[in-house]
């Protein structure tokens, strides 16, 4: 899976939208949107929010963890914990990256956010990387990670594992070479 | 009376504070750690100005519109209150000062610092100052004698001394306190105090008990002590009247004493048990404000206080918070000094006492003040508070001719005859506002914010700008004004922006309206209103615009710009609000008393037939509360709310009176939320507001959300289910008085909504009924079956027999018969009145009019169509027949759901059905009902009924039949009767044909298909044929089970005891043959068809089952 398709799956996470127009609910295989009544707050996919802003039919409610003072407590949390901490949401970056891209314009201190965000990502890619690189050393037979999201996941999952693997081949084969090379000789 | 305690509430950071009254005791002002000292109006006051003095404040004091703090860069320092602008500074220490006083006239203060020393200066000349050397170690606290001749201090360094303030000698110096090297060290601050007035008393805070030292001979008099104090005493302070005395502990315990009799009056614990470090007492009235060390301030109420005399303070202090709010904050806030100023003046050729101080007060605003000294204090108040002036010198006036007004009024009698004057105090007027507005000093402020849009206003020294921002983009693109004239007032609808401005020196009062739908290429006008008028309120309807204005004048113009009626308005606006055609305009019907608003409405109807339907009507408020939002919902009912969240809607189902439908504090988190109103819809229901965290309305920025809260209609015991179905129901019919409205005049409206809301309260209906016969409540039931539509008292009927309730079958039954009766006269009165204006209605152009004349057209043509008799035919042919009116039309109101239908009804029956199907669908009605039904909704929304078979006799004949039906199992005699009318019918046919409807059907299939016909008919719309829609019951039937077939059959045969099933049967035949032969023969084949064909359909039996079976 790459990120590209993790962001796909993201875009289904509900956000609040206000319409600047007005329709009456749309049905979808997805299930039932709307209605849209002008200046009501509504809930609708992020793609449909994203698309809806693009074409300036509607102005985007960032999250509610969204939020500059939340964040900088998640992130000083995250920097003190040991272990991963639960995020708001399960797409927090694809959601940040999207709506800031897309509607930043609606999100009070766009910048400070994006900041802060990186930062918690930093903090955790980094923890990842060290129990990653501890998991190695110590080669231990398993790990237990809990709160990590998708993307998160999607970053060092594939690489580790094909790792993993690999060394598991060099180490087996480091094993007989003392019956091998005399056989040989 | 004990003393109320007020939660505490955050005032300070964590540290030291102190606490003050301002002079007249309408301020608490407190100082704390954080360096700020904060005015607060009350102590629900959200938004306390806020004074930053310094890093630091250790002590302040405040008298005559003087602050002085001592703060932490060694200073004392004077502010001017309320202002907050520095004084300047009067005199410095080496280090801090731990307190500085007042003395009593306000020319001198003390201070008492950290550096041993103690400083005498004068406010005016800060030159005059005097030391006073004797103490080793830093001054903690500070007392002036009333008479100004001694200055008691207290010391770290364990004395109190009294001073000679003339030549700065100690009087006198008790060692009574722990030594200490430093403030913080101290146990207590000993707050010392003299006694007010005579200064008789030095009373000082000693461990757990307050010594009282008397006056010159500096013997220990008394000492006061209570078995509950567990603690040090750290504060101690005199009511205003020298009578009583207050302490505070280290550890949060108030107690306050009687000083004569020595009695503890009060003992009040603090609830989280921090040190009181402040404490003042109210200097008019029983409160004492106090700070603890953690920064929280707290206030009792009612401290030593006979009951009577309180309330009215306490009222008085809220309704002025209140009005700050409305009257733009602080102004107000001002005047409200200034009206206790007058009262302390007044007080020094008064008693005296505490209790008729409160009195003064109400004097000073009710009634008297000579003419000559209003001037004078006129005078005086703008010298004193330009500020103010400045910022909305037109309102105060505005407050205070309404002031004198009263006041000259009042004055010769209550002059004459007693001093004070003890009523009712008269509420000042809430000032004209528009609906969805912020506050107009407000640098950045909504304008208005409805349903249509949003506009802005920007006033800052950048900018001075409007903006208009539909919420709909497809109506209008966002605007962007320059703001030049200062337009103050604005509407907004799908049409058009409505601006207006206040007059101005030069400049007329302006109405600017940016016409932005108009078709030519000039999209803006401007009228100039005449000298001296000044427009106060705007709205927008549909192609017209309004603007009342201080002339007491409603001037209307069309939206190009065309003037048309003036007329005068009974009182001042308060707001107005459009919609459509109609206009609410709300002014002021008198002056309120005591808190409350005197508001009326007018609504005026402004379309081709200009009308008033509510005449200046009283608007109701809550208590004490002023009017917040007026306006429409979007469906067109007049609404409004009130201060206190109340949200009140026009129940025109009930004579245009006013229904609360939501209480937005109710969904308040906390005490200082509110929901600012932006929107009502009554479908959905909607009451679409902005949730704000502790204020009143919201800012500009950022952008606030808009909340959906639903309504409630405030019914007693909606914990339980009747009450909650109670409420359902009404709220149900509350909102839908609209579609009446829309009908009546001529709008148009979706048939289905009023359907659906039919059903929706039929069916709570049931539920109720359902419920109270569940609870035994057999009274109750007949009473919710009055409320019922006709077919829905028909399923109530069949409810009750099932359930084997016989009484209350037959009340029902006998209401049913009453009901049709009543129905039937209704309608031909209706019909009657329809005829006359019928002609005009018609020229009127009125839509529902001519549609009404077109359903019984259709109908006719229905029955036309049908091979039916020729009778129905004839008398049909004559439906404007006056005479006939009222006997037809008891004929179609007291249908019979129950009897088998004649044939000749059944066309009308599938032409009307078809319309009625989605009501129809699950209510498991029989066919008899929908027929009832459609004619109950044609009833409602057409009073225009087509008559439809005339026979006079058809009433008793059904009503007996009714009521045999309903309760089956009724006696003999009700049988013979039934009998006697069947055989009637039977026997002459030809006389009176309608009569064989009213046979009961014989067989258990025709029963079934009785019950079941609707369903046929609506899953089948297309059947216009009798033959099909028994054909398709024959295979519904069935698929029954043979059980429930044979229940049928039972059914049926225990009705006709005395006739063979068979002979009904042939009976039955035999009438329908009569009519179409062809048809009964087939059905008859269709009788004999196979058991092959499988159902598709539940039968409505077992959904009625069903339906029964959940309810209980």
């Amino acid at each position: 899976m790459d990120s590209a398709e993790v962001e796909f799956l993201a875009e289904k996470e509900l956000v609040t939208i206000i319409p600047n127009f007005s329709l009456d609910k749309i049905y979808l295989i997805g299930g039932d949107l709307g209605p849209f009544n002008p200046g009501l707050p509504v809930e609708v996919p992020l793609w449909l929010a994203i698309n809806l802003k693009q074409r300036q039919k509607c102005r985007l409610v960032p999250p509610e963890w969204m939020d500059v003072e939340k964040l900088e407590m998640m992130r000083d949390h995250e920097r003190k914990e040991e272990t991963f901490t639960p995020m708001p949401s399960p797409y927090y970056v694809e959601l940040t990256k999207l709506l800031l891209n897309h509607a930043s314009d609606n999100i009070p201190k766009a910048d400070e956010i994006r900041t802060l965000i990186k930062d918690v990502w930093d903090t955790r890619i980094a923890k990842l990387r060290v129990s990653a690189d501890r998991f190695v050393r110590q080669q231990e037979s398993h790990a237990k990670l809990d709160n990590l999201t998708l993307m998160e996941i999607n970053t060092s999952g594939a690489f580790l594992t094909q790792a993993l693997n690999h060394m598991y081949k060099l180490r087996t084969n480091l094993q007989p070479p003392g019956g091998a090379q005399s056989q040989d000789f | 009376m004990p003393a109320t305690q007020k939660p505490m509430r955050y005032g300070h950071t964590e540290g030291h504070t102190d606490v003050c009254f301002d002079d007249s005791g309408s301020c608490i002002v407190t100082c704390g750690s954080d360096g700020d000292v904060r005015i607060w109006e009350d102590l629900d006051d959200d938004d306390p100005k806020s004074i930053n003095v310094g890093e630091k404040a250790y002590s302040c004091a405040l008298k005559n519109g003087k602050l002085v703090t001592a703060v932490s860069n060694n200073t004392i320092q004077v502010h001017t209150f309320p202002e907050g602008v520095p004084d300047g500074i009067l005199t410095r220490f080496t280090t801090n000062a731990n307190h500085v006083i007042f003395n009593g006239d306000g020319t001198k203060i003390a201070a008492g610092s950290s550096d041993f020393l103690v400083k005498v200066v004068d406010v005016m000349d800060c030159s005059q100052q005097k030391m006073f050397r004797g103490h080793d170690a830093p001054v903690l606290s500070l007392s002036f004698d009333p008479k100004d001749i001694f200055l008691a201090s207290a010391s770290c360094d364990g004395s109190v001394k009294v001073w000679q303030i003339s030549d700065q000698t100690c009087a006198v110096s008790w060692p009574l306190l722990q030594k200490c090297n430093d403030v913080i060290n101290a146990e207590s601050i000993c707050r010392l105090a003299w006694q007010p007035r005579s200064g008789k008393l030095l009373a000082v805070p000693v461990e757990k008990s307050v010594k009282l030292y008397r006056r010159e001979t500096w013997s220990n008099q008394f000492d006061l002590s209570d078995n509950f104090i567990s603690q040090t005493l750290n504060v101690v302070t005199w009511s205003p009247c020298g009578q009583y005395l207050a302490a505070g502990s280290i550890n949060g315990l108030i107690i306050v004493w009687n000083v004569e009799t020595k009695d503890c009056m009060e003992r009040v614990k603090n609830e989280k048990g921090y040190a009181i470090c402040g404490l003042s007492w109210h200097p008019t009235c029983g409160q004492i404000a106090y700070t603890d060390a953690e920064g929280n301030l707290g206030l009792l109420e009612n401290v030593c206080d006979p009951s009577g005399k309180m309330s009215s303070s306490k009222v008085s202090s809220r309704v002025e918070k209140d009005y700050s709010d409305l009257f733009d904050g602080d102004d107000r806030s001002n005047a409200g000094d200034f009206l206790n100023d007058n009262a302390v003046e007044m007080r020094s050729f008064s008693k005296g006492i505490i209790n008729d101080e409160e009195d003064d007060d109400d004097l000073m605003l009710a009634s008297g003040r000579p003419r000559q000294r209003s001037h004078v204090l006129d005078d005086d108040e703008n010298s004193v508070d330009v500020t103010m002036l400045k910022n909305s010198s037109s309102l105060l006036k505005e407050e205070e001719e309404d002031d004198q007004a009263g006041g000259i009024h009042n004055l010769p009698l209550l002059t004459s005859q007693r001093p004070f004057y003890n009523g009712p105090m008269p509420t000042p007027r809430q000032k004209p506002f528009q609906s969805g507005s912020t506050p107009l000093h407000l640098t950045h402020r909504f304008m208005v914010w409805n349903s249509i849009g949003i506009i802005r206003c920007y006033n800052d020294e950048q900018d001075n700008a409007i903006d208009v921002e539909f919420h709909d983009t497809s109506i209008h693109h966002a605007t962007h004004l320059s703001n030049t004239l200062n337009y103050t007032v604005a509407d907004l609808s799908h049409e058009a922006i409505l601006l207006a401005c206040e007059s101005t020196d030069e400049l007329a009062s302006k109405l600017h309206c940016l016409h932005f739908s108009s078709w030519d290429s000039s999209k803006e006008w401007i009228v100039d209103m005449p000298q001296n008028e000044d427009i106060e309120a705007i709205c927008l309807g549909q192609g017209w615009a309004a603007a009342a204005t201080s002339t007491l004048l409603l001037r209307l113009f069309t939206i190009g710009g065309v003037q048309k009626e003036v007329f005068s308005l009974p009182g001042p606006v308060v707001s107005m609000a459009g919609h459509g055609e109609q206009l609410v305009i709300i002014y002021h019907r008198g002056t309120g008393f005591d808190g409350d608003q005197c508001l009326g409405a007018q609504l005026l109807e402004l379309g081709k037939k200009k009308k008033q339907i509510l005449h200046g009507d009283p608007l109701p408020l809550t208590r004490k509360s002023y009017l917040v939002w007026v306006g429409f919902s979007a469906e067109g009912t007049p609404c409004y709310v009130d201060s206190e969240g109340i949200v009140r809607m026009l129940n025109r189902g009930l004579g245009n009176t006013w229904t609360p439908i939501c209480n937005t504090r109710e969904h308040c988190k906390g005490k200082s939320d509110h929901y600012w109103v932006v929107g009502i819809h009554e479908k959905p229901q909607q009451l679409r507001c902005i949730p704000c965290k502790g204020s009143r309305f919201p800012p500009t920025l950022p952008r606030p959300a808009i909340a959906v809260l639903s309504f409630k209609l405030p019914y007693c015991q909606t914990a339980t289910e009747k009450g909650q179905m109670e409420e359902q129901y009404w709220r149900s019919v509350m909102f839908h008085n609209y579609l009446d409205y829309l009908a009546k005049n001529g709008y148009e409206y979706e048939e289905s909504t009023k359907n659906q809301a039919i059903k929706e309260q039929q069916e709570l209906l049931m539920k109720m009924l359902a419920l109270s016969c569940k609870l035994e409540r057999e009274f109750r039931c007949v009473e919710l079956a009055n409320l019922m539509t006709q077919n829905a008292v028909n399923l109530a009927i069949k409810y009750a027999s099932r359930s084997r309730r016989l009484i209350l079958a037959q009340r029902l039954s006998e209401l049913a018969v009453e009901k049709a009766a009543e129905l039937a006269a209704t309608q031909a009165e209706e019909e009657e009145e329809e005829e006359e204006d019928f002609r005009n209605k018609l020229n009127a152009g009125y839509s529902n009019t001519a549609t009404e004349w077109g359903q019984p057209r259709l109908r006719n043509q229905a029955e036309e169509d049908t091979e039916d008799s020729g009778e129905a035919d004839d008398i049909e042919e004559k439906p404007e027949t006056h005479n006939h009116g009222a006997v037809t039309s008891s004929n179609q109101g007291r249908i019979n759901p129950f009897k088998v239908s004649g044939n000749s009804k059944e066309p009308a029956i599938s032409g009307n059905s078809v319309r009625s199907t989605n009501i129809l669908d699950s209510m498991n009605k029989s066919s008899k009902k929908s027929t009832a039904l459609s004619r109950a909704t044609n009833n409602e929304k057409s009073p225009v009924i087509k008559p439809l078979i005339p026979k006079p006799k058809s009433k008793q004949v059904s009503a007996a039949s009714f009521f045999q039906k309903g309760a089956s199992k009724a006696g003999k005699t009700e049988e013979v009767k039934e009998e006697n009318s069947e055989n009637s019918s039977s026997e002459s046919p030809p006389v009176c044909p309608q009569n064989t409807e009213n046979q009961r059907p014989k067989t258990g299939f025709q029963m079934w298909l009785e019950e079941n016909r609707s369903n046929i008919l609506s899953d089948n719309p297309d059947f216009s044929d009798e033959a099909d829609i028994i054909k398709e019951g024959m295979v519904r039937f069935r698929v029954l089970s043979t059980e429930e077939r044979k229940a049928w059959a039972a059914k049926a045969k225990g009705e006709t005891v005395s006739d063979g099933a068979e002979a009904k049967k042939r009976k039955l035949v035999a009438d329908r043959s009569r009519e179409t032969e062809n048809q009964t023969e087939k059905a008859k084949e269709n009788l004999n068809l196979p058991k092959k064909q499988k159902p598709l359909d539940l039968s409505t039996n077992q959904k009625l089952s069903a339906f029964a079976f959940k309810q209980e």
